[in-house]
């Protein structure tokens, strides 16, 4: 009787463990993640409801912030060069990304330094991107200039000029950023079955057709997941800008992220920055779930 | 003109020797089976002809085009794929009819074609799906409907039919047979299953090790094996193979003297045989002391029901035999074999048969 119910203890002592033992295990990772994100979006949030002075909170004013953003002239300047920034590169990267993709498919020598020289770029800090790219833009001692002063021309206005200063940016972003793209879809073709490319070179395709019959159609889901996460990845860029163009000339190039920052941090309006920061999260993640959503009803087709 | 040639192709992966000169000549209009053990290189000789490996060495003819160094989609041939390789994002009906479209085919004539193969093949209630959605014999269909709705200078299929249950597979085996017929392309025909070989081609090639074994009519290929590899590969229960000894106007095997016809006991003496050959329907059961029998033992005894196989332990080897239905005996039971020599074949000491049979209906050729 007695040994009967010590081994109900023991049993239930055990079972307890086994009940807690993924949660001990999950805590440690689950406090940081409350820390580090889930702590200061709630701060964040609260932020964007409240004014600032000096630093220091003044008034609640709910959600004026919210509304007075869709009148500020800058604002929406800033989002619509984001825009345009987000759409050119990533749509530039994604092409150049598969193109290379499908051309380092093939198996050559020296195919191994290829894909390793190709993504290089992706692992150098923005911030030395970024300077590397100014050195090479300069007007006065520039890169381009000195070739195009070799070449006979004058000095090259790169970052003076709205348009170039765009575009350079652009450039940077795609020169950076196309390795990831490169990558992702790289692992995509590899892990495509070989027997379809087979028959359908035996049922009389050719090359162009292959690809737009076969490894487009195949690869959708794929590119959908890479330009997804570039399109986050690119609505948050900051560090390029910052060292590059600090949001010049003008407004040329001033993205949300550095739009952001200037009145936080410059004209010290924290509650309106929070507000700002709060809108573009709520923006790309429409995006992103509509993107996702696209993709499903593409697949269930 | 659509006969198909392999010139002395050679086929190696790295250094895995895979196909060693490989030379078969398959007549226009044919149905040829390539036959042959997992593993003998059957798979890599078919896509050498399609085109999608290079041979190492040798060149491959369709009718009189050296085709050796074409794009598969310029050979006009039609494969059906050991994996099916169906196009995933395809429906059932857009994979059948990619080869028509593809080539142009005006969009009415493409329905046509696509419900008369999917109606041959049994899968008409499956276009609209997508090849995950099918089993895998389905797939397999739907893999053999695309290379038929073609019509190509030559098919091939490997093992098209290995993965339908027995009743779809023998259906199918009579359905791609009038098909070919019908379309009278050349078909070359992998499978590992001998009774479709013998059944469905006009020509059985056997292949081994990657070498060619021999090439000639089902009957042939069962009649007169020209090595004890075809002999014991093809035919089910298997050659029985026993060692033999010359002797005074015959030869010594399973421990008695067995008389051959003068011609033949020459011939065996001039090639130094080894081995007596024996198909299992050509022996019979009798009393274990009757004269001319190979005295021995029951081993096993196995009713098929149309038939009984009765496997006895002679010396120096097992033999089986086909005996009535209403065969009855006992494990250990002392039993006799008894044959006709003239239905035996011998093979010499590396396995090339010596000596053919007589055949029972007196066509020796
Ligand atoms: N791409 C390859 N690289 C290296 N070895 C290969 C390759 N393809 C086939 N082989 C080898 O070549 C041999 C013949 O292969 P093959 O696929 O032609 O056999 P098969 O006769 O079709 O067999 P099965 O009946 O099992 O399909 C095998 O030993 C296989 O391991
Ligand atoms: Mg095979």
């Amino acid at each position: 009787m007695q040994s009967g119910t010590q081994a109900r203890k023991y049993r239930l002592q055990g079972a307890g463990l086994d009940l807690a033992l993924p949660y001990l295990m999950l805590a440690p990772g689950l406090m940081i993640v409350l820390g580090v994100l889930v702590y200061p979006l709630l701060d964040g949030l609260k932020a964007s409801t409240r004014t600032y002075r000096y630093g220091s909170p003044i008034s609640d004013v709910g959600l004026q912030n919210y509304v007075h953003l869709w009148s500020d002239a800058q604002f929406l300047n800033s989002l619509w060069v984001t825009v345009k920034f987000v759409a050119l590169s990533v749509s530039i990267e994604a092409v150049l990304g598969f193109a290379l993709a499908l051309f380092c498919l093939r198996e050559f020598r020296g195919i191994r330094l290829l894909r390793t020289v190709l993504i290089i770029p992706m692992v150098i800090t923005p911030v030395v991107v970024a300077i590397v790219f100014r050195l090479i833009y300069a007007s006065d001692a520039g890169m381009l200039t000195a070739l195009s002063e070799a070449m006979g021309g004058g000095a090259m206005q790169i970052l003076g000029n709205p348009l170039n200063a765009f575009i350079g940016l652009v450039v940077l972003d795609v020169w950076e950023w196309t390795p990831l793209m490169f990558l992702i879809l790289l692992a995509g073709l590899q892990s495509l079955p070989q027997e379809p490319f087979e028959a359908a070179r035996v049922d009389g395709a050719g090359a162009w057709r292959v690809f737009a019959d076969l490894t487009f159609p195949m690869m959708r889901p794929v590119l959908a997941v890479a330009i997804v996460l570039r399109t986050i990845d690119a609505f948050g860029t900051f560090d390029q800008v910052f060292v590059l163009t600090r949001g010049g000339p003008g407004e040329a190039t001033r993205l949300v992220s550095i739009y952001g920052y200037d009145t936080a941090f410059k004209f010290q309006q924290t509650g309106y920055a929070a507000a700002l920061f709060v809108t573009i999260g709520l923006v790309v993640l429409a995006l992103a779930f509509s993107a996702i959503r696209l993709l499903r009803r593409i697949d269930a087709s | 003109m659509s006969s198909v040639l392999y010139k002395s192709v050679v086929k190696n992966f790295g250094a895995l020797n895979v196909l060693r000169s490989l030379d078969l000549a398959v007549p226009d209009h044919k149905f040829l089976a390539l036959l042959g053990p997992s593993g003998c290189g059957k798979t890599t000789a078919l896509r050498i002809l399609a085109g999608l490996d290079m041979p190492s060495a040798g060149k491959v003819f369709i009718g009189e085009r050296d085709v050796t160094r074409l794009q598969p989609r310029d050979r006009d041939i039609a494969m059906v794929f050991q994996s099916y390789a169906l196009y995933p994002q395809m429906t059932v009906a857009e994979n059948i009819s990619y080869p028509l479209w593809i080539r142009g085919t005006p969009d009415i004539e493409r329905k046509v074609k696509i419900g008369e193969v999917a109606a041959v093949l049994e899968i008409g209630h499956l276009l609209d799906r997508r090849p995950r959605q099918l089993s895998g014999g389905q797939r397999q269909r739907v893999a053999l409907a695309r290379a038929i709705v073609r019509d190509p200078a030559a098919f091939l299929m490997d093992e098209p039919l290995s993965n339908l249950d027995a009743r779809l597979r023998l259906t199918m085996r009579g359905e791609i047979k009038r098909l070919c017929q019908r379309l009278g392309a050349t078909t070359i025909y992998v499978t590992h299953d001998q009774v479709e070989a013998l059944t469905m081609a006009d020509l059985v090639a056997v292949m081994h090790g990657g070498e060619l074994q021999q090439m000639a009519p089902p009957i042939d290929i069962y009649d007169r094996p020209a090595n004890r590899f075809v002999a014991t590969f093809v035919g089910n229960p298997p050659m029985n193979i026993l060692p033999v000894t010359l002797a005074d106007n015959g030869v010594r095997a399973g421990g008695k003297i067995v008389p051959l016809e003068r011609t033949r006991f020459f011939a065996c003496r001039l090639a130094e045989i080894v081995e007596i050959g024996l198909r299992p329907e050509d022996c019979s059961v009798a009393q274990h002391d009757a004269p001319d029998v190979l005295p021995g033992e029951i081993y096993v005894v196995e009713p098929m029901g149309n038939e009984t196989l009765v496997n006895v332990r002679l010396d120096g080897g097992n033999v089986s035999v086909r005996a009535g239905r209403d065969f009855r005996g006992a494990v250990g039971e002392n039993i006799g074999v008894a044959f006709d020599a003239a239905n035996a074949c011998f093979f010499n000491s590396v396995g090339i048969t010596a000596v053919h049979r007589v055949n029972s209906n007196g066509r020796e050729k």
